[in-house]
């Protein structure tokens, strides 16, 4: 995949692209709006990671400019505004998620992973993860070829791990995405660890290889090497 | 009281002493020039009788007819000066006694002195007094009721442009950006005033408006430096070569950075809630809400292995489903965060109230702080906000929330 990311903050676009630089991911990055524009209108990407606030301008701008050309790319924006304006006003002109900041990187490339599964639409809905088969249009996972009966939680959660294999991902993480700001339970992870270990037996009984990682007190790693 | 009653209190009190003043000095010069005439008359006719009295040498018939009377009386060695005087006389045609001027003088006829009196009626005189009288009494009436009429009607309309900024400045409310109507008045006064209160209306605003931007830029602007740090930590963590207590310590700063986010979170709620900016209210079947909830939340409840007891009954309510599941989120997860294992949680929902029971700290909580801001407990890890966030909710709505401490557990009380 071609990623181009689009954020001002240096320090934060450096982790950003040493993040997703790996699975064969190409990752390039600007700076402002006059970059992103340039850089858009001499290659072609999958993605575009568009931070709001830039130097020279909105990042709306970037929308406006790819919908203008037909472009296919597909945009996330990335913002530290969490308004229901700004959000309604990206995804109306054409942006296809809204991350608010601050975000974990794993966050990130969930959600780069689930825009990607959508666009790619009915052709490939199967998600092969060695003998792991994840049918997404259907939401049932077969274990090889034998479907085992998760719960949402732990779909949701196996298919977010999937989505940063190789990577740890805190536990800090994995709540957020699981059960989003609304209802903070202030670092209590109690209820996350029966839902880890529910989905790590289910795997195991299925005669899954164990590619779910416990990493002390930070959180979990999904790997297979 | 009112400035045009003070007004008027003043007006009709300066006009009814003028008036009144003006009557009696009305009266006065109109009854004095009212005897001069008729002293020049009595002095006419003292002047013809003494005519008559040299030419005839003999006196008039003492005549008493008409209104005037005339009288002789021989006064010996008396002398008499001649003067003029008010006096009631009795007019023998007419039964009773009138009001007359009279003369009285001495005149010598063959060496004796008489003493004449001659009385003519003042009654013409004292009817031009009269009707002098009344038609200035009237004059005044009216004047007064013109005054009051004038006051009443001219000078309340005069002071509608003041009225109409009053109202505005009362209506006045900084959280709406709404236009200042400007006051329709051709008074200086009023324009001037209409013109101070536009620019200050106008600057509140601006500053109010720089200084929500302020807040929500600044507060902005802290989650990107935030965001650096989530991301440096997402990427230091995967490092193998991390020893345990640098992980516990990265998990310290993860805590930090989720407390400082959920803080800014909470912060612009609160602003929200406090200028009313949520989004639309809708009906809402209250009952089906808490139970979703509660299976939102059940493996929260079940981590702590909580006994859950509920009755509900049917409520429907109007009001923002996104605050309304920001304060049962708050008061559930207050219920099961200061909860302890193996306790209890109760509901009850009826058409008043809404009830949420929960063991926890055998000591009462101080009922009259915890809904302040940045109160929580010792060892609570909580934004010290989800309280005020709740109680602002409930008040936006004009809903009561209370606080209970009953046989050891903790209520929280929502009275609609």
């Amino acid at each position: 995949m071609k990623i181009l990311i689009v954020e001002d903050e240096q320090a934060l676009r450096q982790n950003m692209l040493s993040y997703l630089s790996e699975d064969n991911n190409v990752c390039e990055a600007c700076t402002d709006l006059a970059g992103a524009v340039y850089k858009l209108s001499c290659y072609n990407y999958d993605f575009v990671l568009l931070d709001i606030g830039l130097p020279d301008g909105e990042g709306f701008e970037v929308l406006n400019y790819l919908r203008k050309e037909m472009r296919s790319e597909a945009v996330i924006i990335i913002s530290a505004r969490n308004s229901l304006d700004d959000r309604l006003k990206g995804l109306n002109i054409g942006a296809d998620d809204y991350l608010v900041k601050p975000f974990h990187l794993a966050e990130l490339k969930a959600r780069i992973f689930a825009v990607f599964r959508r666009r790619a639409g009915n052709n490939n809905n199967l998600l092969v993860f060695n003998e792991i088969t994840i049918d997404l249009n259907g939401r049932n996972v077969l274990i090889n070829g034998n479907e085992i009966i998760l719960t949402r939680k732990e779909y949701d959660m196996l298919l977010y791990f999937i989505a940063n294999k190789g990577k740890v991902v805190s536990k800090t993480a994995i709540a957020e995405h699981l059960w989003g700001d609304e209802m903070d339970m202030h670092d209590n992870f109690d209820f996350l660890y029966s839902h880890v270990k529910n989905l790590r037996k289910k795997l195991l009984d299925a005669q899954a290889t164990e590619y779910l990682k416990s990493i002390y007190g930070i959180g979990y790693k999904f790997t297979d090497k | 009281m009112k400035l045009t009653s003070h007004y008027n209190k003043v007006s009709i009190l300066i006009t009814v002493s003028v008036l009144l003043t003006g009557a009696v000095i009305y009266y006065f010069a109109i009854s004095s020039i009212a005897s001069g005439m008729l002293d020049e008359h009595l002095s006419e006719e003292v002047s013809e009788l003494i005519s008559f009295v040299n030419v005839e040498q003999k006196l008039p018939a003492a005549s008493n007819f008409d209104d005037d009377q005339t009288e002789f009386l021989k006064s010996i060695n008396r002398h008499t000066p001649t003067r003029f005087f008010d006096t009631i006389y009795h007019v023998p045609q007419k039964i009773g006694y009138k009001a007359g001027r009279a003369v009285e003088g001495e005149l010598f006829l063959k060496g004796d002195s008489y003493k004449f009196v001659i009385i003519i009626s003042r009654e013409g005189a004292e009817g031009l007094v009269q009707v002098i009288t009344t038609i200035t009494l009237l004059l005044a009436v009216v004047l007064l009721g013109i005054l009051f009429l004038a006051n009443r009607y001219f000078i309340n309309g005069l002071w509608q442009p003041f009225y109409s900024i009053l109202n505005q400045l009362k209506a006045f409310d900084i959280t709406r950006s709404g236009n200042y109507g400007r006051a329709k008045t051709a008074v200086n006064e009023f324009t001037e005033l209409d013109g101070a209160v536009e620019a200050m209306v106008e600057r509140a605003q601006n500053e109010y408006e720089n200084l929500k931007k302020f807040t929500e830029d600044a507060s902005h602007e802290m989650m990107t430096p935030l965001a650096v740090i989530r991301s440096k930590l997402d990427t230091l963590i995967q490092d193998d070569t991390l020893q345990k207590e640098h992980l516990d310590q990265i998990n310290d700063i993860y805590s930090a950075t989720s407390k400082l986010s959920r803080l800014k979170h909470a912060l612009l709620l609160l602003v929200k809630i406090e200028h009313n900016l949520v989004p639309d209210v809708e009906d809402i079947e209250l009952d089906q809400l808490v139970a979703d909830k509660m299976v939102q939340f059940q493996e929260l409840m079940r981590a702590k292995d909580l006994v859950i007891d509920k009755n509900l009954s049917l409520k429907k309510i109007k009001t923002s489903k996104y605050l309304m599941d920001i304060l049962l989120n708050n008061l559930f997860s207050n219920a099961i965060r200061h909860n302890i294992n193996g306790g209890t949680i109760s509901i009850w929902l009826n058409a008043q109230e809404l009830k949420i029971q929960n063991t926890g700290s055998a000591n009462q909580l101080d009922s009259s702080a915890i809904f302040n801001r940045f109160r929580k407990g010792r060892l609570s890890e909580g934004t010290g906000l989800g309280l005020t966030i709740a109680k602002n909710i409930c008040a936006l709505y004009n809903w009561n929330l209370g606080y209970e401490f009953t046989d050891g557990t903790h209520n929280f009380l929502i009275h609609f």
